[in-house]
Formats: C-alpha cells, sequence, structure tokens
C-alpha cells in the first residue's frame, strides 16, 4: 500500500480520474439509456465501443498517419483527429443499430423472456470479440500519435496533459448535447415516454421501434466518442478492449442508479477517480476488487443506486 | 361490540407529495364483512397495501389482533393470518391452478429445502396435506376442474375465483378483496356474493373493496368510505347510502360501473 | 399468438408417452438411460466423434462438467429466475479447496469433496444474503463482480500460487477396479455422471415440492410470492447455496483430474457460457439444460476442425437458436392437464372450507 503516492500526486491523479471517468461515463450512458428503454442489460455495448476503437484506427490509415510519423500540427492535426472522432462515433452507432436489429427486435417482438434476448446479445457480443480476434490475429494494435502530448499546465504540482484536457472537455460537450437532445428533441420526449411507461408511450402513439433505434444509436454515438477519446489517450486497442471498459462503464451505470442518465455520468466519474486513486494506493491489480466492494456497499445502502432508478417503484 | 380483528389507528401514507391515506382510523371486527368504498384514487388499494406490509406507513399504527403489523416482513404478516387478493389479477401464470392455491397453502409447513431433497416424513405429510387443503379450495370456489390447467390461460372469472381460492389457501383470519366482482356481470356478482358469504360463514372475517354499490349493500355489515385518503363515513349500509357526504363524494366522482 | 403453435411438438408427446407409461417401463427406460450415459466414453463412432481432441476426455471436460454446471445454475436462473453471472466463482472455490488442501494436507479426494461443496456453499450463503435483496439486474453485476473478484483474489494471493496457480493436485485414490490417473478419463466421467444423476434427482425432487412451488413464485412474481407467505429472501439463499454446491462439487472433480489449476481458467466466459448452456437448452426444465449444455459444450469440439472461426461459429449460432427458439430447444412443459383427476389425492367430497 502506498498512501504517500496518493498524497503526493493527488491532483495529478484526480486528473487522470477525470479523463478515464469522461470515458466510462460516455459508455455508460449507452447502458443507461438502453437500459431505461429495455429494461434489458445491453451485453453487446462493450463490443459497439470496441469496434469505435477499430474506426479511429482504420481512419488514421485513411488519413495517411502511420505509427513512425512525426505528431501532426495546426489544421491539419484538427482534422486528422476530427475525422477519427466521427468515424468512430458512425462505427459504433451503426453497430449499435444493427445489434438492436439482429439480436433484439425480433425477440422483442415475439415477446420473449429477458433471459433469451440476453443471450442473444452475449452471443453478438461473442461474435463480434470473435470476429475482432481473427481479423487482428489476436494482438494488440497500435494507435499513430496524431497530436503531440504537451503538459499544458501545472496546478498544486500536477501536470496537465493536454489530450487528457481534450477528452474532458470533449466529453462534457457530447453530454451536453446528449442532455439536450433527451429533454427537447421528440425523440428525446419519445425516450423519456418510453422509460416511464411503454404502454402509455404506445397509447400516446409514440412510435416504439423508432424510439429504440434512435436510444441504441444515441448509445451507440457517445460510446464511439468514448472509443476515439480513448485510442488518442491509450494510443492502442485490441479485441479485448470492449470487455475490460465495459465492466467498468457498466459498475458505473449501476453505481449511479441504472435507467437514469445524471446517474451514468455522476457514476462514470466517480469509478475513474476511484479507479485511479485505489490503483495508486493498492496496485492496479486490486481495482477491480475495491470498485466492486464499493458498488456492492452502495447497492446495500441504496438498493438502486446513488441517484435511484428514474422509474417509479413498482406498485402492487 | 365484538373484538377488534384489524385496527388502523390515524394512519397517513404518502408518496411523494401525494397523500394517499390521511389519519385514517378504521377498524374491522371479527366475523364481520366489512366494505371499502370510495371513488378512484381514494386510497383503498393503499389501505390494503399498508396493512400487508407493501407500503410502511408514513405514520399511524396497524394492529392486527392487538399486535402492531409496521415494519414487519409481507411473508410474517401473510403467516400472521392476513390474506389478499389484487385489483389487477396477479396469479403465478405459468403455474397451474393448484399450483397456484398449493403455494398459499405452503404457509403452515415447517419443512423446506432439506425436508424435501431428504423425503422425511414430516415433509411428506405437510406436502399431501397442502395439496389437500388445495384442491379442497378449488372445490370450494367452483374451480376443481381448473386444476391442470395454467393460471394465464384460466378464463377472466375463474382467475379471479382463482385469487381468492389462492388467498384462503393461507388460512388467513382476515380475508382482503380487492374488486373482487370487477368485470363480472350480474349472475356472476350474485355468485359471489354468496361465495363470500359462505367464506364469512366459514369463519373467516373479509374486508372487501369494491365499486358496485348493490353488491356492498347486500352482503356487508358495515361500510367505511374513503375520499382523498380520508375516512369520511363508517357505518351500517343502509345510513352510509344516505349520508350527504358520501353521495357528494361520488357525484364530485362518479365510480365507473366496474 | 398461442393458438397457432398447435404444431407437433416432439417434447410434449414425448412427455405424454412417459406419463402414460407403466411403472415397469419408466424403470426399464431410466435403466436404458443411464447405461447409455455410462456406456458413452465407449461409443466413440465418427457421428459423435471429435476430431481434433480425445473423445473420452471431451466427455468430461467440457461436456460433462457443463452439464452438471448447467444443472446447478438453472435451480438460480431457471427455477428461481436470478441473474447470476458469477457462477463460475463457485467451481473455483470447489477447485482450489481440491487444489490447496490435496497438496497442502494429507486429506484425500473423498474427504476434500464435502469440504469443498460446504466452502462453496459458504461463499454462496455469504454472497446471497446481502445480494439477494437486489433487484434482478442489480444482482447481475453484483455476482459478476464477486466471480472477478474470485479470481483477481486467487491471480493476486502468493499463498496460492498467484497467477501460476497450483500444480501437482493429487488424483482421487482407486476404487475397486477404477484407476484415477491423468491419462485415463472414463472413471472421472463416470464420477461425474454419477454425481449428476443424484443432482437430477435431487432437482426433480424439490421441483415438485415447496421449494420448487416457492422458486417458481419467486421467479414469477416476487411481490405476490412474498405476499402469499413465501420467505423469498430464505429461498432465493437456499437457491443460491444449493447451485453453488454443485458448482462447488464440480470444482472438485475438476481439479482432481486437470491436476494444475490457473486463476485464469475461472474467468466471466464460462459463467456467460454456462448461462448460455442454460437459456439456450431451455430455461428451467432439467432436460433440456443438459441438452443444451451437452450441444453448448459438444459443438465446438466437434467443429474443431474449423479451429479459427469456432468460437464465431459458436457466438452466431447463439444468436440465431435464440431468434428461432426464444424458450430454448425444449423448452419447460406448456402442457396442461385437462383431466381433474390427473394427480393422485383423493377428492374431499363436499366443497366445504375448514
Ligand atoms: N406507489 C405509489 N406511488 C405513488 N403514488 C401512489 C402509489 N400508490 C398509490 N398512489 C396514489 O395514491 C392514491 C390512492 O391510490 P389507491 O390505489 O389506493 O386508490 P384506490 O382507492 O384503490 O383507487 P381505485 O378505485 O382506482 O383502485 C392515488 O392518487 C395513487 O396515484
Ligand atoms: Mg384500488
Amino acid at each position: 500500500m502506498d498512501f504517500a503516492l496518493l498524497r503526493d500526486a493527488f491532483w495529478g491523479l484526480t486528473f487522470d480520474g477525470l479523463a478515464l471517468g469522461a470515458i466510462y461515463a460516455l459508455i455508460s450512458l449507452g447502458y443507461t439509456l438502453v437500459y431505461g428503454v429495455l429494461r434489458l442489460i445491453n451485453f453487446a455495448h462493450s463490443e459497439v465501443f470496441m469496434i469505435g476503437t477499430f474506426a479511429s484506427l482504420v481512419a488514421s490509415g485513411i488519413m495517411g498517419v502511420k505509427v513512425e510519423d512525426d505528431p501532426r500540427t495546426g489544421w491539419k492535426m484538427v482534422l486528422t483527429l476530427l475525422v477519427c472522432l466521427l468515424f468512430s462515433m458512425a462505427a459504433s452507432a451503426i453497430t449499435a443499430v444493427l445489434v438492436e436489429i439482429v439480436a433484439y427486435r425480433r425477440l422483442r417482438q415475439r415477446g420473449a423472456t429477458k433471459l433469451a434476448t440476453l443471450i442473444s446479445a452475449i452471443g453478438v457480443s461473442i461474435s463480434l470479440v470473435e470476429l475482432f480476434r481473427i481479423i487482428t490475429d489476436s494482438l494488440p494494435r497500435e494507435f499513430p500519435r496524431i497530436m503531440d502530448k504537451t503538459f499544458l499546465f501545472s496546478y498544486a504540482g500536477a501536470d496537465i496533459r493536454n489530450d487528457k484536457v481534450i477528452v474532458i472537455v470533449a466529453a462534457g460537450v457530447m453530454m451536453f448535447a446528449l442532455e439536450r437532445f433527451i429533454s427537447k428533441s421528440r425523440y428525446g420526449k419519445g425516450i423519456r415516454a418510453v422509460s416511464m411507461d411503454e404502454t402509455t408511450a404506445t397509447l400516446m402513439g409514440v412510435n416504439i421501434n423508432r424510439v429504440i433505434t434512435v436510444t441504441f444509436l444515441a448509445g451507440g454515438l457517445m460510446a464511439g466518442a468514448a472509443a476515439f477519446f480513448y485510442i488518442l489517450t491509450y494510443e492502442n486497442t485490441s479485441f479485448k478492449v470492449g470487455f475490460f471498459l465495459g465492466i467498468s462503464a457498466f459498475t458505473a451505470a449501476v453505481l449511479g442508479g441504472i435507467g437514469n442518465l445524471k446517474g451514468a455520468l455522476f457514476g462514470g466519474f466517480m469509478l475513474g477517480i476511484l479507479e485511479t486513486y485505489t490503483s495508486a494506493v493498492f496496485g492496479t491489480a486490486w481495482k477491480a476488487v475495491i470498485s466492486f466492494s464499493i458498488l456492492v456497499l452502495v447497492l446495500l445502502i441504496k438498493p438502486t443506486g446513488l441517484f435511484g432508478e428514474s422509474i417509479q417503484q413498482a406498485r402492487v | 361490540m365484538s373484538e377488534k380483528l384489524l385496527e388502523l389507528k390515524n394512519v397517513t401514507m404518502k408518496f411523494g407529495g401525494v397523500t394517499a391515506l390521511n389519519e385514517v382510523n378504521f377498524s374491522v371486527s371479527k366475523g364481520e364483512i366489512a366494505a371499502l368504498i370510495g371513488p378512484n384514487g381514494a386510497g383503498k388499494t393503499t389501505v390494503f397495501n399498508v396493512v400487508t406490509g407493501v407500503y410502511k406507513p408514513t405514520s399511524g399504527e396497524v394492529n392486527f389482533n392487538g399486535v402492531s403489523v409496521v415494519g414487519r416482513k409481507r411473508y410474517q404478516v401473510t403467516k400472521m393470518g392476513i390474506a389478499r387478493t389484487f385489483q389487477n389479477i396477479r396469479l403465478f401464470g405459468e403455474s397451474t391452478a393448484l399450483e397456484n392455491v398449493v403455494t398459499g397453502a405452503d404457509v403452515h409447513s415447517k419443512s423446506g429445502v432439506v425436508g424435501a431433497i431428504f423425503g422425511t416424513p414430516r415433509s411428506r405429510r405437510e406436502e399431501a396435506a397442502a395439496l389437500e387443503r388445495g384442491l379442497e379450495l378449488l372445490e370450494f370456489m367452483g374451480l376443481r376442474h381448473r386444476a391442470g390447467q395454467l393460471g394465464k390461460n384460466l378464463p377472466y372469472g375463474d382467475q379471479r375465483r382463482l385469487e381468492i381460492a389462492r388467498a384462503l389457501a393461507t388460512n388467513p383470519q382476515l380475508l382482503l378483496l380487492d374488486e373482487p366482482a370487477a368485470g363480472f356481470n350480474p349472475a356472476e356478482k350474485v355468485a359471489l356474493a354468496e361465495t363470500i358469504r359462505k367464506i364469512r360463514d366459514a369463519g373467516y372475517t373479509v374486508l372487501l373493496i369494491e365499486h358496485d354499490m348493490s353488491l356492498i349493500m347486500g352482503i356487508s355489515d358495515r361500510v367505511a368510505v374513503l375520499d382523498f385518503g380520508q375516512k369520511i363515513a363508517d357505518d351500517l349500509p343502509s345510513i352510509v347510502q344516505n349520508d350527504p357526504r358520501v353521495i357528494e363524494a361520488y357525484l364530485g366522482a362518479p365510480a365507473d360501473a366496474s | 399468438m398461442a393458438d397457432k403453435k398447435h404444431k407437433f411438438n416432439l417434447r410434449d408427446h414425448a412427455a405424454d408417452f412417459w406419463d402414460a407409461s407403466p411403472r415397469w417401463r419408466k424403470v426399464s427406460l431410466s435403466f436404458l438411460f443411464i447405461a447409455i450415459c455410462y456406456a458413452l466414453p465407449f461409443l466413440n463412432n465418427p457421428l459423435i466423434n471429435t476430431p481434433g481432441s480425445d473423445f473420452q476426455s471431451v466427455l468430461f471436460y467440457p461436456v460433462g462438467m457443463y452439464v452438471l454446471m448447467a444443472i446447478g445454475l438453472n435451480i438460480v436462473v431457471g427455477k428461481s429466475g436470478l441473474l447470476d453471472l458469477g457462477y463460475v466463482a463457485f467451481f473455483a472455490i470447489g477447485a482450489y479447496t481440491m487444489a490447496i488442501l490435496g497438496t497442502k494436507t494429507s486429506l484425500n479426494f473423498w474427504e476434500i469433496l464435502p469440504i469443498g461443496m460446504g466452502f462453496a456453499m459458504l461463499a454462496g450463503v455469504l454472497l446471497g444474503t446481502p445480494t439477494l435483496r437486489l433487484r434482478g439486474d442489480y444482482l447481475a453485476i453484483v455476482t459478476l463482480g464477486f466471480g472477478e473478484i474470485v479470481r483477481i483474489v486467487a491471480v493476486n494471493t502468493d499463498a496460492i500460487g498467484g497467477p501460476r496457480g497450483i500444480a501437482g493436485i493429487p488424483t482421487p485414490p482407486d476404487i475397486f477396479n477404477a484407476k484415477f490417473t491423468i491419462l485415463d478419463p472414463k472413471p472421472y466421467y463416470w464420477l461425474l455422471l454419477t454425481f449428476t444423476l443424484l443432482m437430477i434427482w435431487v432437482v426433480r425432487r424439490m421441483a415438485a415440492r415447496r421449494p420448487g412451488r416457492a422458486w417458481d413464485a419467486i421467479r414469477q412474481d416476487d411481490d405476490v410470492a412474498q405476499l402469499m407467505g413465501v420467505n423469498t429472501l430464505k429461498y432465493k439463499v437456499w437457491a443460491f447455496v444449493l447451485g453453488a454446491a454443485v458448482a462447488g462439487v464440480g470444482g472438485v472433480i475438476y481439479a482432481s483430474q486437470i491436476l494444475s489449476i490457473v486463476p485464469d481458467q475461472f474467468n466471466l466466459n464460462v459463467s456467460i457460457l454456462i448461462l448460455a448452456c442454460v437459456v439456450f437448452g431451455g430455461i428451467g426444465n432439467v432436460w433440456g439444460v443438459i441438452l443444451g449444455a451437452a450441444l453448448l459444450a459438444f459443438t465446438p469440439e466437434r467443429i474443431r476442425f474449423l479451429s479459427q472461426p469456432r468460437i464465431l461459429v459458436f457466438g452466431v449460432a447463439l444468436v440465431v437458436m435464440m431468434n428461432l427458439r426464444p424458450d430454448g430447444v425444449l423448452p419447460k412443459k406448456k402442457r396442461e392437464h385437462f383431466d381433474p383427476d390427473w394427480h393422485t389425492i383423493e377428492e374431499s367430497g363436499e366443497g366445504e372450507i375448514k
């Protein structure tokens, strides 16, 4: 145990935690959105994220960036970054929508049980992981450095790196956009209506199928953005990346109260920071143990997560 | 005055901003058929939920045989002798009618998993007893021929009757019926009234929520009226029927005939 | 919807045939079935053999082991409707009990077997009592976490070998002529089979009695189950503990055959795969679950010649199957008894209630 490290590098760790938390939060939004509408854990969401990271990789190739190149500068760099981001978002969004069609739609229309749907989604997840394992020959892939990583400024002894600042700021923008979308747009209202009460929403003329598609799309866009931020910061990916990040992001969603957007954001950031602290103190090996222990504790005290579910308690 | 089986003292139940029950005082005496009426949303079902431990009242006391039920687990309340049916039928749809009823009858068995695995004599005895009780009750409710059918496949009326059978199977002292005649035609209502009377005559106490006035007037010994979470009347059916406050409550928000 | 389904249904016909059979036929069919199961290692024919891996080994692991574990998990997921994504933890606890006690003490396999089962059950109680109050999906993540925690603890605890695990686990002492050696998986298979048959018997017994009804009620409507007097928490914990016991025994047997274990064998994928077996076969129906587990464990071995894409094929098959048969290959019976006298209890007569 190394509390000294935590004390000395506190602000630096906090900042790293925030950047990681932003990525978690973006992914967990997808879990929460789908859960809100379908009351199902979207097991394939981690692969939606995974595919996003590979999309960035492909985009960087298209833009002619090579691993051995020097980082780009100026407009060329901004353009490359943007293309990668958009590629990731598009790929993840398309994947998410396809996942819904392949794994969920038919089962939902047949009124299948939750478990059957879960297994179907797990099947999609296994297939995607395996597909990418075969494509990549089980090897991790390196992402070229598009942007030079420099320290922007120092705060309380912590050096703040530019890519992390970008991640946090851009993630904030994404979340804000999503929040606007959910609360203001027609589809957003549809999503909220279905989350509250599907039957009533149908009676009120909400097109459930379309709302569900939009939900997966929105979750996919967020996961795609997360994927780009992830690969920008960590500069590599592999077919396993979805599994690791997925578990954490899902934990974050539950921690905050699944089905609750605010909860997902808060849970994401909280988990990101917590994992960073505990890794510093106990070593990375134990971080999952500690996150889960905290999750269990929270659930025992507040059985529906920190912010509670948005759904009303079932009536008798 | 006969002894009080169930007693609610100043019970208040709030859901966020909604006050579903407001300082309700109410009691049910042993051996009677009491009725609880009131317009939609008056708080009738909430009374059942508070009594059976589904909700913990915001304030006030709920006593059964002089013992408080507040804070007890739901299954403990059932064991104490309160059983209920549900306004929106909630049978175990994937289980047969007989299994539904026997599930209720299991309450008083002592043997559990270990007994079942080793097939102890007590377990066998209790299984047989529960099964027998289940069959008796199906017979009593006129559902004997439905024993092997799945709950969800029963006709509507039989589903309602099966809920009563299941509740009776727990051998309650107090039976709570939440709109048992909802959706019934007049002939079925008459038959149901007869059944409820038979249940009472067999020694059970019944508390009944119902919208159908003629049914209520025909069988209940006493009627309490709720309106906006407040008890506005509690008396003999004939008196309640002519109470101006009750008439006003119903005219203000006429009960649908369901 | 339901009316369309008056197609020929093998399961229902088989079940009707079974119900209508006299006792002698039931007994002889059961014996035949059991005999075939025990004879399976010798039925290595081209249709079912597994090119690329030893058929007899495949019968023990994964097929036999998955069948056993799926039966155990079915008590939790299928009967009681509790989504457990960390089932592998109990398997790991059983295996590690065997490994640790087998290498560090002089206890033999038969003595360790009940201890491993006991530890797994204890873990079931400790995990279940606080967490089984949580609603479905929360339980899923908590159990998933538990599974991961057990694995991570094993990886990071040097006293039990850390990431390299434990090697040199002793084999069980011989019984009669059956010699438990690394070279011959048959005795292990028979041991596993015996235990599996025992479990099937236990599960079927419980399903028809009070615990089965309580689990049915809990699965269908937890709130109403409570209101009908079912101590839901108690029966959920029991489901958990029984499931854990099965996995614990599986773990002990597994460790004694494989001779060395490493923590990464006990990862989330195992939990998910066993869950898939349960749902794929026909949740809640023990025969369906057995079939599902046998198919899912066997197929990847059978198609090992596809080497690279076999897991991919497996994943796609899972999706396709669930879409085609959401209730599984062999779902729980939906038959009803229209004959009011299908059970054995005498009628009571006048229809009075006491
Ligand atoms: N779980 C709950 N959460 C929030 N509000 C509730 C809840 N349960 C009941 N209420 C509210 O309490 C009030 C009383 O409801 P209740 O179901 O007891 O009415 P009721 O008299 O049974 O009406 P009905 O005749 O329609 O069945 C209603 O306004 C209802 O919306
Ligand atoms: Mg009501």
